[in-house]
């Protein structure tokens, strides 16, 4: 056996921790030979060895903690008859067990915590080693993975491949969005802004940027930086805007600097250099940081409220939906109108919701004089 | 007026000091090198067997295991005494008795690394399998017994326990049985002072185990289980009477538990070590070694030899324990049904499929 794997100590026993190494790297041990001592729920161990050889590794030191089932220590030469991880190697589903090998082990299988949580029949468990396939991934059935389950799911895999990885762009996404999720207290509030009354041809973006550089000037308390771990906040003088930019590759989100004290004619300018760059892959990291809020335009694309997610330590985002003309009641008539449909979410951990509907009703009145 | 109408008193067979010399007149037989050097390979055998069990369990290659370190007289004699038509009811510290009534050690590591095939060992004969519940194993000997009587069958059955098991009922009602049915059983309890973490003295109140019988009419001595010429002359008594038809005996063999209750104990948690220290200056290897080399039997050669011969001997039923390919998948649907019902077999099949018919 190339490595020694800590086995199950007593009954059912998930680790155990290493009190002592009594050998070292490079020492050449002989069967039953004390190798270390380890502490387990029950019991002082000592475990001996259960081959002649060379120690190759050790892994772990005293202190540390071992599940049943990891690597205690590596035999020098020895083949690697349970490595399987070869790129490009089957792995094969048929052959008989070798008796000798690692798989004869008693009570050696990987026995955390949340593994054992999961109700997994052994036969699934059997089967999916023997498929090649992830038994945590396996969705469950009443609670439940049975055989049943892993035959379905290596149809699957034969069917449609295997899941495809994540990269780059996308990956980030789905990480920042996950962590966003987890940590943020979400309220979104929906509103629209009548908007008949624009001009053809009016920037609607620039109106936008205009609308909460307002809105912040006048109800600074969604500009700010919320510290969850500390509880703490830090407000932004001015409003450096994250401006939601979809690509092929993903979403980025830029940063308009200094929006409240900048030209109409300056922000276009600089808002099609950041797209240009986007779309380039050419923008810098630093231009992507340190946005204290974030425009999401989305209307663009169709959809008209969204629940928009917050990523800290912003704690504010605005949505954008598509315009409609709209039947509604407007000076005691219902006529037809232009209106902009706005989702604000906000982090409630940071800020109350009369701040945010106020905030709100700062960006619509903007919107609609 | 008050008469006293039971009275009674319970016997201590020793013959060897700790250190191996006599302690009064010893038996003829005695004097004689068979058995008795016959009896200390076995021991050797056994304690060489159990180091390696508990190594092997220490390297995730054997499931738990109950050490039988400090029990190997009892065992051995009592091994060699029985015939082979007398019945084994063994507990879980019985493999060297397992062994010498016929099963193979590799099929002792079978069972004790999870294969339930060393429990269908052919070497075991009519005796019972490994009982692992506290004292079940004696309602069972009872129940043997019972049939031997019933059969005119004039052999033994051996029933052996812990004597944490005497403070359970089965070991009450068992012997109540063997007492008035007159049942042809001996019943050894191996007293090696600790159930688990539960000393003898915190086990029960009455000053010896051996009396419990007296209450069920069955005649009980205390032997030293360290000491095999006692446990001989013990033993076979008891054996003989249950052959004669003379009803049962109880044997409280007096002994130390050297080990850890199993390989998922610690005993330095709860026991001192200078008891440990004391009870190793008593035991029966060293005791029965020192007597043999007095006698001019045995020497540092033949010991060396003799180690050597354990130790391959282990090996082999080892290296034969390990290669040993596990069972296929079918078998644990055989054995239920004289016919395999439908259901079974179609369930063997998703076996077979699933399990690449080589589980």
């Amino acid at each position: 056996m190339r490595y020694f794997k800590l086995p199950d100590l007593g009954e059912g026993l998930p680790e155990a921790e290493i009190l002592e190494w009594h050998v070292k790297e490079g020492d050449q041990v002989k069967v039953d030979q004390i190798l270390l001592s380890v502490e387990t729920a029950k019991a002082i161990i000592e475990v001996p060895s259960p081959q002649n050889g060379t120690i190759e590794h050790l892994f772990g030191a005293p202190g540390d903690t071992i599940h049943t089932g990891e690597p205690l220590l590596e035999f020098a030469g020895e083949k690697d008859q349970d490595s399987g991880t070869v790129v490009g190697e089957l792995k094969q589903q048929t052959t008989a067990v070798n008796p000798a090998g690692e798989q004869f082990f008693i009570g050696a299988s990987p026995s955390s915590r949340e593994y054992r949580d999961r109700h997994i029949s052994p036969a699934a468990r059997a089967l999916a080693q023997r498929l090649d396939i992830d038994v945590n991934t396996v969705p469950q059935r009443n609670g439940r993975v049975t055989a049943q389950e892993v035959e379905a799911a290596a149809d699957r895999a034969q069917r449609l491949g295997p899941f495809e990885p994540l990269r780059g762009v996308r990956k980030q996404m789905a990480r920042t969005l996950a962590s966003a999720w987890e940590q943020v207290v979400a309220v979104t509030i929906h509103d629209d802004a009548d908007i008949e009354h624009w001009p053809a041809g009016t920037d609607i973006t620039l109106r936008l940027i205009d609308a909460l550089a307002h809105a912040c000037q006048h109800e600074p308390s969604l500009n700010v930086w919320f510290d969850g771990d500390r509880l703490a906040v830090r407000r932004h003088p001015q409003l450096d805007l994250g401006v939601a930019v979809d690509t092929e590759q993903g979403l980025f989100v830029p940063v308009l600097r200094n929006v409240g004290g900048r030209s109409a004619e300056d922000l276009r300018a600089g808002l099609d250099r950041l797209r240009e760059d986007v779309r380039n892959r050419s923008i810098p990291p630093a231009e992507m940081l340190g946005a204290t809020l974030t425009l999401s335009n989305f209307g663009m694309f169709g959809g008209r409220y969204a629940t928009p997610t917050v990523v800290p330590p912003q704690v504010a985002i605005l949505g954008a939906g598509k315009i409609m003309t709209e039947a509604v009641v407007f000076e005691g008539k219902i006529q037809p109108r232009r209106r902009l449909p706005l989702s604000l979410t906000f982090d409630h951990r940071a800020a109350t919701g009369a701040e945010a509907a106020h905030f709100m009703q700062l960006v619509v009145t903007r919107l609609q004089d | 007026m008050r008469e006293t109408v039971f009275k009674t008193e319970i016997g201590l067979t020793h013959y060897l000091s700790a250190d191996g010399e006599p302690l009064g007149e010893l038996p003829g037989w005695s004097h004689e090198p068979e058995p008795l050097t016959g009896y200390y390979r076995w021991m050797v055998l056994a304690r060489q067997f159990d180091q390696k069990a508990v190594a092997l369990q220490r390297t995730g290659q054997l499931g738990t295991y109950a050490s039988s370190l400090g029990a190997e007289a009892i065992d051995v004699v009592t091994g060699h005494l029985m015939t082979p038509e007398d019945i084994l009811v063994p507990y879980y510290r019985d493999h060297i008795l397992q062994m010498i009534r016929g099963t193979p050690m590799c099929d002792l590591l079978l069972y004790w690394g999870g294969d339930e095939r060393g429990n269908a060992s052919p070497g075991m004969g009519r005796d019972l399998p490994n009982a692992v519940p506290i004292a079940t194993q004696t309602l069972h000997a009872a129940g043997v017994a019972a049939a031997l009587k019933y059969r005119h069958q004039p052999h033994a059955t051996v029933c052996l326990c812990g004597d944490g098991a005497t403070s359970k009922g089965d070991f009450a009602e068992a012997l109540n049985l063997a007492g008035v049915w007159h049942l042809p059983l001996v019943m050894i309890v191996n007293n090696n002072q600790w159930a688990i973490s539960v000393p003898r003295h915190l086990q029960c109140a009455a000053p010896t185990l051996a009396q419990k019988a007296i209450a069920a009419g069955v005649p009980a001595e205390q032997v030293d289980g360290n000491d095999p010429i006692a446990l001989h002359e013990v033993v076979e008594y008891a054996l003989q009477r249950a052959r004669a038809g003379k009803g049962p005996t109880l044997i409280e063999a007096l002994s130390y538990r050297l080990s850890d209750h199993t390989t998922a104990d610690d005993a330095s948690r709860y026991r001192g070590p200078d008891q440990l220290k004391e009870a190793w200056r008593k035991e029966p290897l060293r005791r029965l070694r020192q007597y043999l080399v007095n006698l001019g039997y045995w020497d540092e050669s033949r010991e060396r030899q003799c180690l050597d011969e354990a130790q391959q001997q282990v090996q082999r039923a080892v290296e034969e324990y390990l290669s040993t390919p596990p069972e296929p998948v079918e078998s644990m649907f055989q054995y239920l049904y004289a016919e395999m019902p439908d259901q079974l077999r179609d369930q063997i099949e998703m076996a077979r499929v699933r399990g690449g018919g080589d589980l």
